[in-house]
């Protein structure tokens, strides 16, 4: 069965009010779900109910804790627009009736005397204070109204004084504003990532999961090529490495790519249970996310919505795939792991008849301690092997002090995205591997790296002043962005929704770990100043032959030489034609 | 043998025999090529099967074997005996023929023969008498330049590399796509409008959970039944279709994606006559309002269809009973890409009628940027890409001071200024950039800047997004009032305990405490007064029925146990 099918209880979902806010909650049985000024009902009537439905509060009965819930069908939810649809194909039956949440009820809006809505701009006034009822006549026809807020929107518009000086447009944005404000209705959600990015960027703190819009995170998941790899007997699978500040968001994301985030129906079974006096089940080895962190623990708060709490020794769902499936190491482990205590402190087995001297407290200790330095020691050994098959990033450290000891890490083929919310660090780590460095450092590598004659030694080189990073151990590094706009399409009013969130853009770096081959490598390609072609007729064969003559005989030690003079010419040359055949565009005369 | 897996999916350390490796030869330029041991098309190589590139030869057995991601150098290949018949006679060493002529001609040959299918097969442009060749010959050795490196192929890098056929569905577009129709392991997705197939391939890695259902059934010796995810892919164009199944066949990815040669709009989506049962499902059609009717949970009424459409033929009553192509258990996520405004009215028009809910258009900008180092000044030997122009005031008026000195020796003494630029040569040769890359170390000076890169797509395709719920009759509702009666324990609301509980914030001891107050307390609170109510309510607007009923805690309303 499908892990949204029906809201199942204990799990976290979010309502998305008419305001368009969203209310997240995690929905116990049995308890009332407040929201606000809208009302409240009992979370059993949205329990083994379906996702994406919405929902209308009807009127509080006397004695009546919670309002009862009525599904809002979709016709209804788009009479509306369908209706306003239908009055543009056929103007002759347009009439003034206003309908408002669309389940039939239309409330006139034509004056007494049958006299027509106004239809230019022209005499209206801008002037907010049109509206006759009082504060405190809304206020009572919040609490006595019915047909859930519906006859007070109706009301609230037929008492602006100028709602005749109103056009369609303005009328519509009037009366949008108002069913925000005051219908009863709310639509359920399940709570996946796509979802918790929007709440966190739009009505939570941002800034804690580094301002990662959905574009920038499913961009990082396809350019890491993170993806369900399970081991087959012949092949192996692919583990992933994480360095992730985001308190989780970005490993939910990976999980989420994975089928590890959302707990199995089998698997939500142990929601609850205790998960102590089991047999701890052995790390996964692949389709694994290893996570780095900074401090002694891991900040994966977010993963609470999904059920998968390491912080804890009574964890929500003792079966979450996550509890095998992801591991976590601080810098310190990874990088000097004797001088980890939890690492570098072996439990001392003790003989079973020592054990049963002990007291089943004293035991119980005995088999925590001893299980987590397994782990501990399991996750770390493995890690420091490497063989990772991909790396992705978001973190405000900075970038070259992460890669410095994370591409050893990699497999070659392995893809890395790297997050930043502004682009100077992803400049700054692009730099590293510019083409113009990375030839110096091919033509004359630093003393320190020529020295060094094992694979093992050159990969794990730490960099020097020059040289910050091997660059020939990575290629492709690039930077880009996306962004979406959102429109408002409706008949006769579609443009772009007007006003947007400002805050960090977003920026991703991506590239491929390779493995270079040893020993003097020498690029081929054109070099050096481009000829003027005089006779400028050049047809593809021409060309060719006049770029030949312009041909090094001795090759020069350079990743393709013509990227190179590209950089370095870059204040006068356009940057590479994707699709054109290299050679006639190198050919073309310099400017 | 790595019989089943995908080079894709599993693509494992090294490149293997017969299958897909990508040859990178630099920034947006890679080949997809087919591993091949032997040469089956006998091109004439004595080395067997060849790639070449602009930047050298490479024999398919030198690359099958290799780590993915190694630097793999140019040899030498023996062309003696093919190079006779060149159009253009020339005489080359190997290492300073220009494969990329090489290549156009294969290319010019390879639209000549009318192939232009995904994996590029350079054909040679002629082939003779290979038995010719000593024996000792074909030990290829390498050449003095040139070099790639070997990629394990990725839906990014096929989509910078496939040949297109259509407009091509990138990056930035399906990975957001994707991410927004929920498409994860395990899901069943509908693709109609195939094209070129990146987004074939994408969705592909994307629902990927397994080949077949015997391989995964346990993970931790548990016994897990695994739904395997899977595309459906529609393509109505038949040469298309037959390439995209070809090269799925040739990618591993045969048994993961299902290939119709389909016109959706007319024929729906049933595979044999059976629902895909679709979770997720992206449109990339001319119109998809045409193709919407057929992806609804039962058949839609006449006045769900879009009458203006006029197209849509109205089946009649008699023919067989509508089969929805969607998975009746779960919402459905769609997204249809579209490059006109007009094309996105009218399918949000259609989506409204037939039920769809948070309908949402959206188009996505995708920007790449270029990093560098602007270098300005004026001491910089004339070198390309600089700016022959003064960094700073100071500059400038040391420049003007010169000017001047030069100026007044002349007409002191008659004595021209020396002309600088002679003895500095050529700045741009190569040893002058060498030089200065390593004793000057030029990629550490100027500014580090940033910007958009030249070429902008600055529109894909508007993509609207929508999701339609599943069906949700009367007796569900009824049946699941019956099990969770609608009611609330003000107890459990009221004491934080229990809820820090099942979030899981609570050593065990706690919890017991926890749960032994609670007890108490609804025990008290029953006995007082029956706070709790139990409400019995419609779901359609009927008038509400109110019945009070004291709250007894059953085995159903305990949220611990």
């Amino acid at each position: 069965m499908h892990i949204h099918t029906l809201v199942q209880p204990n799990s976290w979902i979010a309502l998305r009010l008419p305001s368009d806010t969203l209310k997240v909650l995690q929905i116990v049985p049995n308890t009332a779900i407040s929201i606000g000024k809208y009302g409240t009902f009992s979370s059993n009537s949205l329990l083994e109910r379906p996702y994406n439905l919405t929902y209308e509060l009807l009127d509080l009965q006397a004695g009546q804790k919670g309002s009862t819930l009525r599904v809002v069908p979709a016709s209804e939810l788009h009479a509306d627009t369908i209706a306003e649809e239908d009055a543009a194909a056929n103007p002759k039956n347009e009439d003034d009736k206003l309908i408002i949440g669309g389940d039939g009820v239309e409330y006139e809006l034509v004056g007494e005397n049958g006299e027509v809505i106004m239809r230019s701009n022209r005499e209206t006034i801008d002037d907010g204070a049109r509206q006759t009822l009082t504060m405190e006549e809304i206020e009572v026809l919040k609490r006595e109204g019915t047909g859930a807020g519906k006859d007070l929107i109706a009301k609230l518009m037929l008492s602006h004084t100028a709602l005749d000086q109103k056009t369609s447009f303005s009328l519509a944005k009037y009366k949008l504003l108002k069913t925000k404000k005051y219908l009863r209705r709310f639509t359920v959600l399940p709570l996946d990532v796509a979802l918790l990015t929007e709440w966190y960027l739009n009505e939570k703190d941002g800034g804690k999961i580094l301002e990662m819009r959905s574009e920038l995170l499913g961009l990082a998941g396809c350019w890491a090529n993170v993806h369900f790899s399970e081991s087959l007997p012949d092949v192996e699978g692919g583990k992933w490495l994480v360095v992730d500040e985001t308190g989780g968001l970005l490993v939910a994301a990976m999980a989420e790519r994975m089928g590890i985030l959302h707990p199995s129906e089998e698997q939500l079974q142990s929601v609850g249970k205790s998960s102590h006096h089991r047999e701890e089940p052995a790390p996964a080895t692949s389709n694994t996310i290893t996570m780095i962190h900074n401090n002694a623990q891991p900040n994966l708060s977010l993963l609470k919505y999904f059920l998968y709490d390491p912080a804890t020794s009574t964890p929500p769902c003792p079966d979450h795939p996550l509890t095998t499936h992801l591991h976590s190491l601080s810098w310190l482990q990874l990088i000097s792991p004797t001088e980890d205590t939890t690492y570098s402190t072996a439990v001392e087995q003790l003989l079973p008849a020592d054990l049963e001297a002990l007291k089943p407290g004293k035991r119980g200790t005995y088999y925590r301690k001893l299980r987590r330095w397994n782990r501990t020691k399991s996750i770390v050994d493995s890690t420091r092997n490497g063989g990772f098959s991909g790396l992705a990033i978001a973190s405000s450290m900075d970038p070259t002090s992460i890669l410095k000891h994370a591409i050893p890490l990699l497999r070659g083929g392995a893809n890395i995205a790297i997050y930043s919310p502004t682009i100077e660090p992803l400049v700054l780590l692009s730099d590293n591997y510019s083409t113009s460095r990375r030839t110096a450092f091919i033509t004359s590598p630093p003393p320190s790296f020529a020295s060094l004659t094992t694979e093992e030694d050159r990969d794990n080189w730490q960099g020097d002043e020059d040289f910050p990073l091997n660059p020939t151990l990575v290629l492709n590094a690039s930077v880009q962005s996306a962004r979406v706009k959102r429109w408002q399409v409706l008949p006769g009013r579609t443009h772009p929704i007007m006003t947007g969130k400002g805050g960090a853009e977003g920026y991703l770096f991506t590239a491929i770990r390779v493995i270079p081959a040893r020993g003097k490598i020498e690029a081929r390609g054109k070099f050096g100043k481009k000829r003027k072609v005089d006779d400028n007729v050049a047809t593809p064969d021409e060309t060719q032959s006049s770029v030949k003559k312009e041909k090094l005989d001795d090759g020069v030690v350079a990743q393709n030489i013509d990227e190179l003079a590209q950089e370095i010419n870059g204040g006068t040359e356009t940057t590479p034609k994707t699709k054109t055949e290299g050679d006639i565009e190198m050919a073309s005369p310099s400017p | 043998m790595t019989s089943q897996a995908s080079p894709f999916l599993h693509p494992g350390t090294v490149a293997q025999k017969d299958r897909l490796a990508i040859i990178h030869l630099k920034r947006d330029l890679q080949n997809p090529i087919l591993l091949k041991a032997t040469d089956e098309d006998d091109e004439g190589y004595a080395e067997g099967k060849v790639v070449n590139t602009r930047f050298g030869s490479f024999p398919h057995t030198k690359l099958i074997g290799l780590p993915w991601g190694s630097q793999v150098r140019a040899v030498k290949v023996d062309t003696g005996s093919r190079g006779r018949r060149q159009p253009k006679k020339r005489k080359l060493e190997a290492s300073s023929e220009d494969p990329g002529h090489l290549e156009k001609i294969a290319k010019i040959s390879e639209q000549e023969s009318g192939r232009g299918d995904g994996v590029v097969k350079i054909e040679s442009p002629a082939s003779v008498d290979v038995g010719t060749l000593p024996k000792d010959d074909a030990e290829a050795s390498p050449a003095a330049t040139g070099f790639i490196h070997l990629l394990p192929p990725t839906p990014e890098n096929w989509t910078s590399s496939l040949p297109h056929r259509t407009q091509v569905v990138y990056t930035p577009d399906y990975s957001y796509v994707l991410h927004r129709i929920r498409a994860r392991p395990g899901t069943s997705i509908i693709e109609a409008g195939a094209g070129s197939g990146s987004f074939t391939h994408a969705s592909a890695r994307a629902v990927f959970s397994g080949y077949t259902k015997e391989r995964y059934e346990s993970t931790n010796g548990q016994s897990v039944r695994k739904h395997l995810g899977k595309v459906w892919s529609f393509e109505f164009h038949e040469q298309r279709h037959e390439k995209l199944q070809q090269e799925l066949k040739d990618h591993g990815l045969e048994g993961l994606v299902e290939v119709t040669h389909r016109d959706v709009c007319e024929d729906g989506f049933l595979v044999d006559g059976k629902s895909p049962q679709a979770d997720s499902i992206f449109l990339d059609l001319p119109a998809p309002w045409l193709a919407l009717p057929h992806l609804a949970r039962s058949k839609p009424k006449p006045n769900q269809i879009d009458l203006s459409a006029g197209e849509v033929k109205s089946e009649p009553d008699t023919c067989e009973a509508f089969v929805s192509p969607l998975n009746p258990h779960c919402p459905v996520h769609i997204c249809t890409f579209s490059p006109c405004i007009e094309q996105v009215q009218r399918t949000m028009s259609a989506m409204r009628r037939l039920g769809w809910v948070d309908i949402e258009m959206v188009d996505l900008s995708q920007r790449r940027f270029e990093v560098r180092r602007d270098r300005i000044g004026i001491d910089n030997g004339n070198q390309h890409g600089v700016l022959s122009t003064p960094s700073s005031v100071d500059e400038a008026v040391a420049r003007l001071k010169d000017v001047e000195g030069s100026f007044k020796a002349f007409h002191e003494t008659g004595e021209k200024a020396e002309i600088r630029k002679r003895d500095r040569g050529n700045p741009n040769s190569k040893d002058k950039i060498l030089e200065s890359l390593v004793g000057r170390k030029i990629y550490k000076e100027g500014n580090l800047v940033h910007r958009a890169e030249q070429e902008l797509k600055t529109h894909t395709s508007y993509l609207v997004f929508a999701v339609l719920p599943i069906e949700w009759s009367e007796e569900d509702e009824a049946q699941a009032r019956q099990k969770w009666e609608e009611k609330i324990d003000l107890s459990v609301t009221q004491n934080p305990a229990v809820e820090a509980a099942v979030s899981g914030t609570m050593s065990k001891r706690q919890q017991k405490k926890a749960a032994r107050q609670t007890e108490k307390d609804k025990r008290a609170a029953t006995a007082v007064d029956a706070e709790a109510v139990v409400v019995e309510g419609d779901v359609a607007s009927v008038p509400v029925v109110v019945s009070e009923k004291e709250s007894t805690p059953g085995p159903s309303d305990t949220t611990m146990s």
